[in-house]
């Protein structure tokens, strides 16, 4: 037994040096994920910021000058760009030079005066109908607090107040590092798994192992511990950038979180290893990496939730590691969650795991002919 | 003009013995569009809720159920607080609402009545969209029930029009520009292991002693694949324009002409990187690094470059599927729109020559050792 | 009038010098044979002949021109076969020789070239299915294509039977014109014997330059005078067998091949293929390049499955349970297949470990093994860089690293230079002294002689099996490469 397992461990130690002596290699375990951690967390969100407005003003008067001012003040519209007609207002609209376009009519100000309802036209760009949504949000709310200016009468109305568990802030950032830090994680992962094999192929050197006393089992396992350390070496890195650079909040249990982490990425090291065992070439492998983590990483629930998905899709994601690596992540991260969540979330993973290296470590036998 | 023919044969011969590269070419650009059509929804979102009713008043059962006949909603009521708690945090909901006791009598009063939304600040997205799916909700039932009278009337009403997508249908977006995610995908994985295979199989060494010139060598490659994703391009379009019939509103010749542009750049990205490493290990593992996320977060598709600090907004110009994806969006929704075309061509071809230049300084003539 | 004219040539590699200081001239006309020991620099200077690499210091006129500066010129003008031949191997014969052909600018005329490599009828195949030799031909039929002024091989022959061996120097000497140069680097030196020159280089210097013949009269004498040259080769008993501990074991045929067939469709790589190798017996599989000798290495170690038959090692059988049968084995493969990127000492700690020796016994067997392979001085190189004949030694020594009652190597020798290749057979042959079985094959016919029996190989069944003096005497042949192609020759009929 302990034979077998100094037999594994010149394994893991040869995976060792061949990933981590390369400074090549080196730098795109290390460098590229935390460069591109430190860099998605502070570009990505989901707000709408610096909105440019076109606005053809036809009244001209006080009244539309004050509804053009509360735009000014607001902290997400930037540049106003006064135009004197609808021509070069759709001009601005169509080189995207602005991103909404607001229409005032003459009879603006006397209708204000006279407290008759009046319209003003608001153009948003459906090209990013997302955006476009969240401007048109922005600018009701802007016209409401201008009618409450103008009319500050007193009325029946209903007051949402919100409380935002986990987040009170709503921070899209913490959101957002959840995510990039499983996604970063399960990338590298897959990159540090899938070639293994199909590389060794390639070059000879897997006839050489498949000749010497190693089973299947201590060829897998040889090919498994490396990828999952550095992985979980690198996830646990991006951890403590995330909580002390960031400063985001760490709510949940340490130790559950290290597990459940050494689940999810094991489950990816079967993915990777999977992949890399149904290859002949590296070129194969890449892409079959492809084609697994683009699916694997727009599923997943962080672009668009998966219980907005057809059925079909949302049983699909049970097999995607990705989604339970995020569930597990940020719910530790943000929500504390107890053993019996984590537990849950982390049965499809062991599944998945299980099937993915059992079937990796069978072909190394089959692959004979 | 004979060696360059010979050596874009060669390649052509070698991409239909390995059929992957053209599975790839075919299958990325299906799988991505369906999950995109199907998986991917970025206008509005369905939350689970739960909802609990203090306000013992017959008017405000009617809430209760506008919640529930929202397509945007799911509900369900319980009087349970800490069941619903519990369900949050696992969650199962994303909020709870609720209805204070004194709700209807301040409605009544002409005061305002608050309403109470907890929400799982974890998911920030769906949080905001609950906050704003409640806030509509709940006017929409004022305006009809009876305390309508006791609202005093807006004067200056909104009237939003969304221009280029009358119908604010995602997809018309969506679809497009997955295109170029995909597409700068395929363009570097299609590249990336060539060079460095010819070095790593010692073919390069025998070209390098032929009559080959450094010229020969690069567009040796750029021809072939780009011929290859041209075809995956035009793939591509089909299933968005035929299959998925997302309206088309520009000029086909553009369409084309741009798209070209476009792959030369990202084939320039997966060739440089092939060419530097001249190792497929390497070049495998940087083209799926830095091909792959980058392309998705930060050109714009999903999360807004505008809204980006402005540093990083420079950092995006160097990212080809950006330029490509405000192209696309708006040749298929708004037309030709000249300054937008000439502009996207511009930065692609400059960020297309830069590359090509550097590929090919990078290609070297003679063996080096390292 | 010389094609090639060095003056005080040198070339560093980090600290390494890989030619030191060398001047040199190759007549126009003639065939001049490149040979020395492994590292001695051969590979370096053919590619800073051609250009490929630039020098340090010295000159270089090729053809009257710089290869510094104007490689392009030169290109159109020399034929270069790389060591890894350069062919694509995902395309076929005729599309390499298509794609070459239009490379250099001339016309699709392959009719003389294809009757000379046999290649004719396989036109259509994958050039990665063809064997090694017919690869090497293929390369070769490259390199002639538009008559090059000047030809340049790197070890065309390695790893090549000797039917085929002698096709190529035909192939040769036939296609080119009287004012065609040729320089071949070679590890066999009979074929240097032939040449009209020859160069003994060593440590990056040249350290002969001229007629073979003037060096000996005969093939024989020509290789010990070579080697003399090259530091001498002084036999000395082999530490490893000295080092070996013989297993017990009672078993009398060690290595057993019953019946073996394997079959692709409706071909027969291998068919009924059976022998008994005693305790300490070297068994030699010979035969040409694709008879099927390698599939049958491949399954006596349980690399392949055999779609017919068993191979038993010490009694066990190899499918059934094959961790137990290989902790015998030490296997040494035809294409270099340690790990490129780890050190020789790495690669070494490596194997020993999966082979199950751990802490001082490791550190003690693996100083030893460097100590009598003699890598001390590039033990922390990688082992990507080292000279094939480096290569094959690191191989050697991993195979052997844990003391195996088996040795299964396959064409050990091939690109190892003959100091090499002695010291290679001192060592087989002494532990096969000491109760090692030793299945091994080769191209050398010379090496033939050391095995105590030999199988003869062709298109997948055994031709011929007995003592090599059984095997000479029945087809009356004076040497084992005379035996060889009458054998063969034989049952070609």
């Amino acid at each position: 037994m302990i034979e077998k397992l100094k037999k594994i461990l010149a394994l893991i130690k040869k995976e060792f040096i061949i990933t981590w002596m390369d400074p090549k290699s080196r730098g795109i375990i290390v460098v590229l994920p935390i460069v591109q951690l430190i860099l998605f967390s502070y570009a990505i969100t989901m707000e709408v910021k610096n909105i440019d407005v076109v606005v053809v003003d036809q009244d001209n008067s006080f009244e539309s000058r004050e509804l053009i001012s509360q735009f000014d003040f607001s902290p997400q519209f930037r540049n106003i760009y006064r135009v004197k007609n609808m021509k070069q207002m759709q001009d601005k609209l169509d080189n995207k030079d602005a991103n909404m376009g607001l229409y005032i009519n003459n009879d603006f100000s006397t209708n204000i005066t006279s407290r008759i309802p009046t319209d003003v036209l608001i153009i948003t760009d459906g090209r990013q109908t997302n955006s476009a949504a969240i401007v048109a949000g922005y600018v009701s709310q802007i016209i409401a607090d201008y009618n409450q200016k103008i009319a500050p009468e007193k009325g029946a109305k209903i007051n949402v107040i919100t409380r935002n568990w986990y987040n009170p802030n709503l921070e899209y950032r913490w959101f957002i590092l959840t995510v990039i830090v499983a996604m970063l994680s399960s990338v590298i992962t897959l990159i540090l798994t899938a070639l293994s094999i199909a590389r060794e192929r390639e070059m000879g050197t897997f006839d050489q192992l498949i000749v010497s006393p190693l089973s299947s089992i201590d060829i897998l396992a040889g090919k498994t511990v490396p990828p999952l350390v550095i992985a979980m070496a690198l996830t646990c890195v991006m951890t403590l950038v995330v909580k002390n650079f960031f400063g985001m909040p760490f709510e949940g249990s340490i130790i559950l979180f290290l597990i459940s982490m050494l689940i999810s990425l094991l489950s990816l090291v079967g993915v990777g290893l999977y992949i890399s065992s149904i290859c002949r070439t590296q070129q194969q492998a890449i892409l079959g990496v492809i084609t697994f983590i683009m699916p694997a990483v727009l599923l997943s629930g962080f672009i668009s939730p998966i219980e907005d998905m057809p059925v079909f899709l949302q049983y699909l994601t049970l097999l995607n590691p990705v989604r339970f690596f995020m569930v597990l992540t940020r719910g530790i991260f943000l929500k504390g969650m107890a053993f019996a969540d984590v537990f849950m979330n982390m049965i499809p993973l062991i599944i998945t795991a299980t099937i993915t290296l059992s079937f990796a470590c069978w072909s190394f036998k089959k692959r004979q002919n | 003009m004979k060696i360059l023919r010979a050596l874009v044969k060669k390649e052509i011969l070698q991409i239909i013995r390995d059929p992957s590269s053209i599975i790839i070419a075919f299958v990325l650009p299906l799988i991505s569009i369906l999950i995109y059509m199907y998986g991917i929804n970025l206008d509005f979102v369905t939350v689970n809720i739960g909802v609990k009713n203090d306000d013992n008043s017959p008017d405000i059962t009617q809430l209760v159920n506008s919640f529930d006949h929202s397509k945007y909603i799911n509900s369900e009521v319980s009087d349970n607080m800490s069941d619903l708690t519990q369900k949050l945090i696992r969650s199962k909901i994303k909020g709870i609402v609720i209805i204070p006791n004194d709700f209807s009598t301040n409605l009544e009063q002409r005061q305002s009545a608050d309403l109470m939304v907890i929400a799982d600040g974890a998911e920030v997205n769906t949080a905001t969209h609950l906050q704003n799916y409640v806030l509509q909700i709940s006017n929409q039932w004022l305006a009809t029930s009876r305390y309508a009278q006791q609202v005093s009337p807006q004067i200056v009403n909104p009237q939003i029009r969304t221009w280029y997508n009358q119908d604010s249908n995602g997809y018309y977006f969506i679809l497009p520009g997955s295109i170029a995610i995909t597409m700068t995908l395929i363009g570097i994985l299609l590249t990336a292991l060539v060079v460095a295979r010819e070095w790593e199989r010692g073919t390069m060494e025998s070209i390098l002693s032929s009559n080959v010139t450094r010229m020969h060598i690069v567009l040796g490659k750029y021809i072939p694949y780009f011929i290859l994703g041209m075809f995956s391009m035009i793939f591509n379009l089909v299933l968005c324009i035929g299959v998925f019939q997302v309206p088309f509103h520009g000029s086909y010749l553009v369409l084309i002409l741009v798209s070209a542009l476009f792959l030369f750049t990202s084939m320039g990205i997966g060739l440089l990187i092939s060419t530097i490493l001249k190792n497929q290990f390497f070049a495998s593992q940087v083209s799926i690094g830095i091909g792959f996320l980058p392309a998705l977060l930060l050109s714009g598709l999903v999360f807004p470059i505008s809204s980006m600090p402005e540093i990083l907004q420079y950092i995006t110009r160097i990212l080809p599927p950006r330029y490509f994806i405000t192209f696309i969006e708006s040749e298929f929704m708004a037309g030709t729109v000249p300054s937008i075309a000439i502009k996207s061509s511009i930065f692609l071809l400059i960020l297309g020559i830069i590359l090509f230049v550097a590929v090919y300084k990078n290609t070297d003539m003679r063996l080096t050792h390292d | 009038m010389d094609t090639v004219t060095i003056k005080n040539l040198t070339k560093k590699f980090k600290e390494i010098t890989a030619i030191d200081d060398l001047s040199l001239k190759i007549e126009k006309g003639k065939v001049t044979g490149l040979i020395g020991s492994d590292g001695s620099g051969k590979t370096t200077l053919i590619r800073l002949i051609i250009g490929l690499l630039l020098p340090d210091h010295g000159e270089i006129s090729v053809l009257g021109l710089n290869p510094e500066t104007q490689k392009d010129d030169l290109n159109k003008r020399i034929g270069y076969m790389p060591q890894k031949f350069g062919l694509y191997e995902d395309l076929t014969v005729i599309e390499n020789l298509r794609l070459y052909a239009d490379l250099k600018n001339v016309p699709y005329d392959f009719e003389r070239l294809l009757e000379f490599t046999d290649l004719k009828k396989f036109q259509s195949r994958l050039t990665g299915a063809l064997s090694g030799g017919m690869k090497q031909k293929l390369g070769l039929a490259c390199v002639l294509l538009g008559s090059p002024e000047f030809l340049l091989l790197d070890e065309p022959s390695v790893g090549v039977d000797p039917i085929s061996r002698r096709d190529l120097m035909q192939m040769v000497r036939d296609l080119i014109s009287p004012e065609t140069t040729v320089l071949w680097s070679t590890a066999y030196l009979d074929e240097a014997h032939s040449f009209d020159t020859a160069i003994v280089m060593n440590q990056g210097k040249v350290i002969y330059h001229g007629k073979p013949y003037d060096l000996a009269k005969t093939t024989e004498e020509f290789e010990n005078k070579v080697i003399d040259l090259m530091g001498g080769y002084r036999k000395t008993s082999s530490q490893i067998a000295e080092n070996y501990v013989p297993k017990n074991s009672d078993i009398e045929y060690t290595v057993v091949a019953d019946n073996l067939e394997k079959v692709y469709g409706d071909f027969y790589a291998v068919k009924n293929n059976s022998f008994e190798i005693k305790k300490g017996e070297i068994f030699g599989l010979l035969g040409p390049n694709g008879a099927g000798k390698s599939t049958s290495f491949k399954m006596m170690c349980g690399l392949l499955k055999p779609t017919g038959g068993t191979a038993r090692i010490m009694g066990i059988d190899i499918t059934e349970d094959p961790e137990k049968a290989r902790s015998n084995l030490g296997y040494m493969a035809q294409k270099f297949s340690l790990y490129e990127s780890l050190t020789v000492k790495q690669n070494l700690d490596f194997f020993a470990e999966i082979y199950g020796i751990h802490n001082i016994d490791l550190k003690e067997r693996v100083d030893e093994i460097i100590d009598i392979f003699g890598f001390s001085q590039i033990k922390n190189q990688k082992s990507r860089d080292l000279p094939l004949g480096f290569k094959q030694k690191l191989s050697l020594a991993c195979a052997l690293i844990h003391n195996p009652p088996i040795l299964f190597l396959d064409e050990p020798t091939s690109g190892v230079d003959a100091i090499t290749r002695r010291e290679f057979w001192n060592h087989i042959t002494s532990l096969a002294q000491k109760g090692v079985t030793v299945l091994v094959t080769t191209h050398f016919m010379d090496e033939a002689e050391y095995c105590n029996r030999i199988s003869l190989f062709y298109k997948g069944e055994t031709v011929a099996i007995g003592t090599p003096s059984a095997l000479k005497e029945r087809i009356h042949a004076k040497n084992m490469e005379e035996a060889f192609m009458k054998l063969i020759l034989e049952s070609k009929k």
